[in-house]
């Protein structure tokens, strides 16, 4: 019996899955090898409708794959977990709690003290301190998406599942908010799968650089990269290069597909 | 009304809904008011032509003088408050229980697969059954007391209510069921914590729609044994041609039904405030 500590954080074994439609059975993703260590910062890109957003349901427990078995620092997924969080691209924030009752969603089971105490300090954390009072609807995109990220992070979650969660975000919001969440990885130890369409922020997360092919999504580059510990990452000539690499990566995936 | 401090990212361009304050609410009082007196003004216009007897138009004056003498003196035996109260009372009774079965059942219909195929349709056909039409049943069933006019008013009430229900819960966006679901809520815990709230808009607006149709319902159920009541004493003024107080009696429920539209929306706001917005 393996320790949990030598355990993979995620590990899928050969899994795929298919949508039933009105033509018959869409082949959506798969099939996929895949282990992931504790600590590590996934980005995965592909082209759209690859199958991106169905293996991160898949591995939130949304649905279950059609073939091949899914296990989370050990323990097999059957179902939505507390272990893993996941950030939506829309942001999905209930509209009926306010920010703070958003983030306090997944602490149910402390004393209020407790409670409150940890949500303020999440609050702090994503820069939402002064508006843990306002309705979700109040904010604008950064901050809807700093208060579901807060809101992922309340049950602590040993893996944080986050599909394209700055897709709708303008351009200078969006890279605010990827330094933020590179500080948040680097200080928490998250381990975190992300999915994103761009390579540039694939890149300049991730420890781990995946690449999917056309629908059904399969991989197709997996490279480990030590850029997201660098302090200005953007401005090397390795992430250049990179960059360089993926793009054309995607491009050959996209018109294969 | 709390105000946020806007973010330093604000300076972008983004900026968060305001809200709509104060203002609008006197503005749409002031609107109500205004389409009253126009109303009025028109009535007494067509009432002083004489083109009809005053037997089939009365004048605006001979009504008030009908508030007048019904709110002291009284007719039928009761004031005319004593008249709207029991009738308010009747309906937020009959709301009331309607409502609450309403959301139970809707709750159940949209949740419960094997529900909504017993149920659904007997909900339907309730709806669209005119709320007379069961009237003589639930008068041989409950007598003529309270008890049937309570049924006839839950009986319209509950309906829309259901509907409305159901088809919000059906249409619940599954992400928020996952979102709950991977924060650590039970599956049990999902139809008070998530599926109502999110459901709340259009029960809330069920729940208006079905105060509306206990309003229209009240007077038909009050024309068995209905004094006391606003149903009861506009049945007795026609009776005896008394078309100043019919008049009176309906223009008390249109009026008293305008008030508690009012409210409704005012609670709607207070309950809802963040409908459109997401
Ligand atoms: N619920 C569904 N029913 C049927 N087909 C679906 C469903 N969800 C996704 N698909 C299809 O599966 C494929 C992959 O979808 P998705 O995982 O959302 O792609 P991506 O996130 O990479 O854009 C797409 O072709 C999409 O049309
Ligand atoms: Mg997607």
């Amino acid at each position: 019996m393996p320790s949990p500590e030598t355990e993979p954080a995620l590990a899928l074994a050969g899994v795929s899955h298919s949508y039933r439609s009105r033509g018959g059975t869409v082949a959506a993703l798969g099939p996929l090898d895949l282990e992931i260590a504790a600590g590590e910062f996934v980005t995965v890109v592909g082209p759209s409708g690859c199958g991106k957003s169905t293996l991160l349901r898949l591995v939130a427990g949304f649905a279950a794959p059609s073939s091949g078995s899914i296990t989370a620092s050990g323990t097999p997924v059957t179902g939505p977990d507390p272990a893993r969080g996941y950030v939506f691209q829309q942001h999905r924030l209930f509209p009926w709690l306010t920010v703070a009752g958003n983030v306090g969603f997944g602490l149910r089971g402390l004393p209020k003290a407790e409670r409150k105490a940890r949500v303020t300090e999440l609050l702090e954390l994503t820069g939402l301190g002064d508006v843990g009072r306002a309705r979700p609807y109040e904010l604008s995109g950064g901050m809807q998406q700093r208060a579901a990220i807060a809101r992922a992070l309340a049950p602590g979650p040993a893996l944080l599942l986050m599909d394209e969660p700055f897709a709708a975000l303008d351009a200078f919001t969006r890279e605010r908010m990827q330094e933020e969440v590179r500080e948040l990885w680097r200080r928490a130890g998250t381990t975190v799968v992300f999915i994103t369409h761009s390579v540039d922020e694939a890149v300049y997360l991730g420890t781990r650089v995946l690449a999917l092919s056309g629908r059904p999504g399969r991989v197709v580059f997996d490279r480990a990269s030590g850029l997201p510990y660098e302090e200005q990452p953007r401005g090397g000539q390795s992430f250049a290069a990179l960059r360089e690499e993926l793009t054309e990566v995607v491009r050959l995936a996209a018109s294969a597909a | 009304m709390s105000t946020i401090t806007a973010p330093s990212e604000n300076t972008t361009g983004e900026q968060a809904p305001a809200r709509s304050g104060a203002p609008s609410l006197w503005r749409s009082l002031a609107l109500r008011a205004g389409a009253v007196v126009a109303l009025v003004a028109i009535w007494q216009a067509v009432a002083m032509a004489r083109v009809w007897p005053p037997v089939f138009v009365p004048e605006p004056a001979a009504v008030w003088e009908q508030f007048l003498r019904t709110t002291g003196e009284g007719v039928s035996g009761y004031t005319l408050q004593e008249h709207l109260l029991v009738s308010l009372r009747r309906i937020l009774l009959g709301c009331l229980y309607g409502v609450t079965g309403g959301v139970v059942l809707g709750l159940l219909i949209g949740m419960v697969p094997t529900l909504r195929a017993l149920l659904g349709p007997l909900v339907t056909f309730v709806r669209t059954l005119p709320p007379l039409a069961y009237l003589s049943l639930l008068v041989i069933w409950f007598g003529i007391d309270e008890e049937p006019k309570i049924w006839l008013l839950l009986l319209a009430a509950l309906p829309p209510v259901a509907v409305a229900t159901a088809d919000a819960v059906r249409g619940v966006h599954e992400d928020y069921l996952n979102a709950a679901r991977s924060l650590g809520a039970r599956g049990h815990e999902l139809p008070l914590r998530v599926v109502l709230p999110s459901a709340l808009p259009e029960i809330v607006t069920g729940v208006r729609v079905a105060v509306g149709v206990a309003y229209t319902t009240v007077v038909a159920a009050e024309t068995v044994n209905g004094v006391p009541g606003i149903g009861g004493m506009v049945r007795d003024a026609q009776r005896y041609n008394q078309t100043d107080v019919v008049v009176l009696g309906i223009l008390v429920i249109g009026l008293s039904g305008l008030l508690i539209d009012f409210l409704l929306q005012t609670l709607d706001r207070r309950l809802v405030p963040w409908r459109g917005r997401t």
